[in-house]
């Protein structure tokens, strides 16, 4: 009846060969995208009254803030908002108050099976109120997890 | 479209360079074509994903015919259907596949088993969804979503090197080893399919795998 008993055993070797792979569950990459927002005080007005020590960034959807935590750090790492198109944000300090708004395409990207989801961002334009704030520059429209996005405020 | 047409003069081109190597006789035999059996079969490969891959619900049947116990045409069609519930996200797809090509058996001593390559070109239409993502954006709080349905086509090339023996009456249990080849689709670079049916991991061009099949030889023509 089995005249290949041999084609059995190499069956179940080769079943239980394929059947023993197994993955990573993981997720091993970054996935955060974040607009690297550089701040510039050249106005001699805004240095001598110290007007980055006490600055402030946040936006009307937030409940909280992000304070400058020492006069050296210039750098703000901020999130876009992902439920629509726009985000803005508040620049305070000293009770001087200036806006900035982004606006931008945004496209969901599966990353990886194991990280899920993210959000990639393209700056298209921007407008700012001018209380304070001298100009703005995109240096990087393109924000993805692997390309962090870089404006520059100038006060 | 070029591209297909040469995967598949390339895989021609080989069968018909290769297979005079695997003759055992220096003299051809000059045998009339005749239908020598059809046998109708199961992939049972596919049910090990409820064990190890319970994301995964798939059928695949197939239909073969032998002409001299040497060359067999084959047909094969499928089911896959996928549904990942993951921590940030839950992901669905199905889609059917298909799958024709030749088997060359290199067996003399034991014609009615088969000892042999083959190659298949095969095809599957596809769609595939994401609900409940959430992501977290920091002060913006979590971010839920889902994704349209998309809808996806590919196109691949198969070769096997395979076994089959006759275990009881008429039934043959059998296994090949899978080289598959994506020639065409099932790409996208902002939501990539988690597997293309028929084909498996949709990341890879390439994919090796393993068939399972029981089959039932329709007793035709058969001493």
């Amino acid at each position: 009846m089995t005249k290949n008993p041999l084609i059995i055993c190499f069956f179940l070797l080769a079943f239980f060969l394929v059947i023993s792979s197994c993955s990573d569950d993981q997720c091993n990459l970054d996935t955060d995208t974040i607009l690297n927002t550089e701040i510039l005080v050249k106005d001699a007005t805004l240095v001598s009254s110290k007007f980055l020590d006490s600055l402030s960034i946040y936006s009307p959807e937030w409940t909280d803030s992000i304070h400058n935590s020492g006069s050296s750090s210039v750098n703000y790492y901020l999130f876009l908002s992902p439920f629509s198109d726009t985000s803005t944000f508040i620049l305070t300090s000293q009770s001087m108050l200036d806006t900035v708004n982004l606006f931008y395409k945004r496209k969901l990207v599966l990353l990886s099976q194991e990280c899920g989801f993210v959000t990639h961002f393209t700056i298209d334009s921007f407008n700012f109120t001018t209380n304070n704030i001298d100009s703005i520059f995109i240096l990087e429209d393109e924000i993805t997890t692997d390309n962090d996005g870089h404006i520059q405020i100038y006060f | 479209m070029m591209a297909i047409y040469k995967y598949i003069f390339s895989l021609v081109t080989f069968f018909i360079l290769v297979t005079p190597l695997f003759s055992q006789d220096t003299e051809p035999e000059k045998e009339p074509w005749k239908i020598t059996g059809i046998k109708a079969g199961m992939d049972i490969g596919r049910f090990s994903s409820y064990l190890f891959k319970p994301e995964q619900t798939s059928y695949a049947g197939s239909i073969d015919i032998g002409f001299n116990n040497k060359y067999y045409a084959v047909f094969e069609y499928g089911y896959s259907e996928i549904n990942l519930e993951k921590d940030t996200y839950n992901y669905y797809s199905n889609g059917t596949f298909w799958k024709v090509g030749l088997d060359y058996n290199m067996l003399k001593k034991y014609p009615t088993d088969f000892l042999g390559v083959g190659f298949r070109f095969a095809q599957t239409s596809f769609e595939h969804f994401a609900d409940d993502i959430t992501i977290s954006y920091g002060h913006w709080g979590n971010y839920t979503t889902s994704t349209p349905v998309v809808s996806h086509n590919a196109i691949w090339l198969e070769a096997s090197l395979g076994v089959k023996g006759e275990l009881f009456k008429n039934v043959y249990f059998g296994w090949s080893a899978l080289i598959k080849v994506r020639v065409n689709g099932g790409k996208d670079s902002v939501f990539q399919p988690y597997d293309i049916p028929g084909f498996g991991n949709a990341a890879n061009t390439i994919n090796l795998g393993a068939n399972y099949f029981i089959y039932y030889q329709i007793p035709f023509n058969r001493k």
